[in-house]
């Protein structure tokens, strides 16, 4: 027994005899050995040091031509030049296991002649490159990141990604100056108020709001900018919205404060307005965090579309731009590549996956003259076939321009508390300047009649009800992410309770995805072994599902196969000894003379030895575990559900009866299924949808809520809006519980607000209000608001 | 007199502050701040290799930029 020895450079273990041996080293395979003597010589083998034991994974050999980066239209696409005339791109680095990893990308990058800067975020993946596109090309720079075995891929760093950055961190700087300054005023606060019950100076007291003045005018005019900006746009589009009253209030409040400190009137409200505007500011600022950026979304798309297409041309293949590929052209596609163009077969024949179209994962086999869809991958074929159309009229670029349309018109629905601020706003102002022409009427002083008109926009100080939103759907994001369910946007839990219809895929949403055994017929006894080598062979969902089947029933050891031969859609063939073993569908046995006769509803797989039937197994697609009773949970909050699927009818109904769902759809299309998602929308209904598939993505991006399994597809999940990351159907179920009661949480929340104004407001304008009062009711207000969202989680706790 | 005493102390008080606030506005500004991961790992990666892979870095930074300056049109 040999020992197991580390490879110096990805650190993974293995036989002492496999490695290579070189000096003192040991290395795993030659791109590990290569890379580690690179390093050595840029003098970067630093690198070992400070990756201490992390594993990386061994450098990949295949890669695509780096030169495709250099062409006018990647530069194009992806780069840009800044100011100083340098380029500009940015790539996803691939590969990156550790902070070490950043390092040695950085220090690579930052070595070569001509790169200005490398920034890579170590969170992300993200790296922004500049360089001197003079001295160095794009692809000299990918090959040095491929050559220390890492991968980059470019990614559109679109503008909206960058403003939704800017504007995050435009609220930092904002929270940052107004929460300095509110914790300083504090402290000022408590010696003003103090000195109220103990005797202070009129002297002390110009100080304190002095301190005070210069503390708040930061906070009014930098942090609050955007209130006033708010307000503004709000004015100009004839709405009267919470940041006009904010704005207002904190304007008129400090200006009248400004007016007390110079007449020596007493206490300042300078307190007042760094409160508020802080405390709106949070709450805005909550929501701006857990706003999600489509940014990415369309990104993920064009990894699905191919850049370069082999064509036949005089009998050489040469590789042309998709996009100068013309209908009628001659294609080349090999086995695993991505077909880009609709056309039909001319030579050769094979299995393509069409999940992208119909969402089943079995693949459909085709031969010379069937018709090649575009989108669809090829497994195992390696044909040549004829474009019908060029790119542009493609399904595929079809699908594309379809989603981008979907995606902006998403429907949005107008929230609760945006719409109650409105009229809150509207009302708090005109009775605040109703109070104050009282007041001057009545005969009192202007000063007087100013400051308690003011004093009633200060206590209905929208405090709370800008927090009511923000910090219950905060409570319910983070109640469902611990339960795996993730919101990309706050925005939506409200949407979500709201919903009336629940559209569901069927492979992979509610069933497996995965064909299993559910009756096995032995007719002879045979050794399992054999049958399990057998269907090793094969890659097909069935032959797994058989696989897994026998897997479990015990202790299997290898036999030895010849002539494995994989006949598409039929099976697999061998032979031990002279003997022929075979293992597959109905028509492989029939067409080797083997008589079956018993017939199922379900997918067959038989196995039969020397022309002799020794098994049968049948398989199917069987609904999760949890599927009924959640279901069934979500029915009783009144949500109609409805069952969508790219599948036949009969295991469509078999599969909606064993889950209780009584609307079935079958037999659609990507496009059939959007366009029910429309259908619920004219009708009027809230819809969420919930799949896993490119072929939902659609439907997905079209409905209210969109709902993504967490191992669907790249493409699926960019364009949802909840991502279930445990794939359960009480996922499901959690993600309607939570948002309902964090909905009914806001209502909660709003009524408490409106009940403290309704409270306050009346004594404010009978001027019975003094600014320590004020002071204190209104973080009152706030601290209620808050303690009632944390009862989501106490509520939450037991079920 | 004691109002002096007290102004005074405020105002240092809050001047120093201040100056943390603005240590702080620049960091967030100049994106110190935006990848916590490589940020807390910044402190393994503190040698003196480092600094002078650094400061070659920012030297070869400039002379790029009058490079690309005087490039005749």
């Amino acid at each position: 027994m040999s020992d197991k020895v580390a490879c110096s450079h990805c650190h993974l273990e293995f036989n002492e005899n496999v490695m290579i041996k070189d000096e003192d080293y040991y290395f795993c395979c030659k791109g590990c050995q290569g890379i580690f003597h690179l390093l050595r010589d840029e003098g970067l083998d630093r690198f070992y040091d400070k990756m201490g034991n992390t594993k990386l994974s061994p450098p990949t050999q295949q890669y695509e031509d780096s030169e495709n980066f250099d062409s006018p239209a990647f530069y194009d696409k992806f780069v840009r030049v800044n100011k100083d005339g340098f380029c500009e791109v940015s790539l996803v680095i691939e590969g990156i296991h550790c902070s070490a990893c950043v390092w040695l990308n950085e220090k690579a990058l930052h070595k070569m002649d001509g790169v200005v800067s490398a920034d890579i975020n170590y969170t992300n993946n993200k790296a922004k490159i500049i360089w001197s596109d003079d001295i160095l090309k794009l692809s000299k720079i990918v090959d040095m990141v491929r050559a220390i075995g890492y991968d980059a891929f470019p990614y559109d760093a679109s503008i909206q990604e960058v403003r939704a950055n800017k504007e995050r961190r435009s609220y930092y700087l904002r929270m940052a100056v107004a929460i300095f300054a509110i914790m300083n005023i504090m402290f000022i606060a408590v010696a003003q108020y103090s000195g109220e019950f103990t005797g202070i100076t009129q002297s002390m007291k110009t100080l304190f709001n002095v301190a005070e003045g210069i503390l708040a005018t930061p906070v009014l005019f930098y942090s609050g900018w955007i209130f006033f900006r708010g307000a503004y746009f709000g004015l100009k589009n004839r709405v009267i919205n919470m940041d006009l009253l904010v704005a207002t209030g904190a304007t008129l409040t400090y200006f009248y404060s400004i007016y007390i400190t110079i007449n020596k009137l007493g206490e300042a409200y300078f307190d007042s307005v760094t409160m508020i505007i802080t405390f709106v500011l949070v709450g805005k600022f909550l929501e701006v965090l857990s706003k999600k950026s489509i940014a990415d979304s369309l990104d993920i798309m064009s990894k699905y579309v191919p850049d370069n297409i082999n064509v036949l041309k005089d009998d050489k293949i040469i590789s042309k731009a998709l996009k100068d590929v013309q209908a009628g052209e001659t294609i080349v596609v090999g086995s695993g590549e991505r077909v880009a163009l609709d056309g039909y077969v001319i030579d050769g024949e094979g299995s393509f996956n069409e999940s992208n179209l119909t969402g089943e994962s079995e693949p459909v086999f085709k031969k010379v003259g069937d018709k090649i869809i575009s989108g669809t991958i090829s497994i195992d074929a390696n044909i040549k076939y004829k474009a019908t159309k060029d790119y542009a009229h493609s399904t595929l670029a079809g699908l594309v321009s379809l989603l981008e349309n979907a995606m902006s018109y998403k429907p949005k629905i107008q929230r609760i508390a945006n719409k109650l601020s409105e009229y809150f706003s509207g009302t708090i102002l005109l009775l605040s300047f109703v109070t104050f022409i009282i007041w001057w009427l009545w005969p009192h002083s202007f000063a007087e009649a100013f400051m308690v008109g003011i004093s009633v926009i200060i206590i209905a100080c929208p405090c709370a009800l800008a927090l009511a939103t923000p910090v219950a759907t905060l409570v319910g994001l983070g109640l469902a992410a611990k339960r795996s369910i993730l919101f990309k946007e706050a925005a939506l839990l409200e949407t979500m309770a709201k919903a009336t219809v629940l559209l569901l895929d069927k492979t992979g949403t509610i069933t497996q995805g995965k064909p299993k055994v559910i009756n096995e017929k032995i007719y002879y006894k045979f050794d399992l072994s054999l049958l399990c080598t057998l269907v090793k062979n094969s890659k097909h969902p069935v032959a797994r599902g058989v696989l897994k089947h026998i897997e479990e029933q015990g202790e299997i050891r290898g036999v030895a196969l010849e002539h494995v031969k994989e006949i598409p859609a039929q099976g697999i063939k061998a032979k031990v000894g002279n003997k022929v073993v075979l293992g597959g569908n109905a028509k492989l046995m029939q067409e080797h003379g083997i008589d079956i006769s018993d017939v199922s509803e379900y997918t067959e797989f038989y196995f039969a030895y020397d022309g002799q039937l020794l098994a049968k197994y049948e398989l199917f697609d069987i609904a999760k575990k949890d599927a009924r009773e959640s279901l069934g949970k979500i029915k009783k909050l009144g949500v109609e559900i409805f069952m969508l699927t790219g599948d036949h009818k009969s295991s469509a109904f078999k599969i909606a009866s064993d889950v209780g769902i009584d609307n079935v759809r079958y037999e659609l299309t990507p496009q059939e299924k959007s366009q029910i998602v429309t259908d619920f929308h004219n009708d009027g209904k809230i819809v969420v949808m919930a799949g896993d598939g490119v072929n939902d993505v659609l439907a997905l991006a079209l409905s209210d809520i969109a709902i993504a399994m967490g191992r669907g597809s790249d493409i699926a999940i960019s364009v949802s809006d909840v991502i279930l990351l445990n794939d359960s159907l009480t996922g499901l179920r959690d993600a309607f519980l939570i948002s309902k009661r964090t909905f009914f949480n806001i209502k909660e929340n709003l009524a408490i607000s409106l009940v403290y104004n309704l409270i306050t407001i009346p004594l404010a304008m009978a001027g019975y209000i003094i600014p320590l009062i004020a002071a204190l009711s209104m973080s009152l207000s706030s601290l209620l608001v808050v303690g009632n969202s944390m009862r989501i989680k106490f509520s939450f706790k037991y079920k | 007199m004691d109002t002096w005493v007290v102004a005074m102390m405020m105002g240092v008080s809050i001047f120093l502050g201040g100056l943390g606030l603005i240590a702080f506005l620049w960091g967030v500004k100049s994106g110190q701040f935006d990848d916590e991961e490589k940020f807390l790992n910044a402190v393994k990666f503190d040698g003196e290799d480092d600094l002078n892979d650094f400061a070659e870095q920012e030297k070869k930074q400039k002379q790029l930029k009058k490079k690309q300056n005087y490039k005749p049109e």
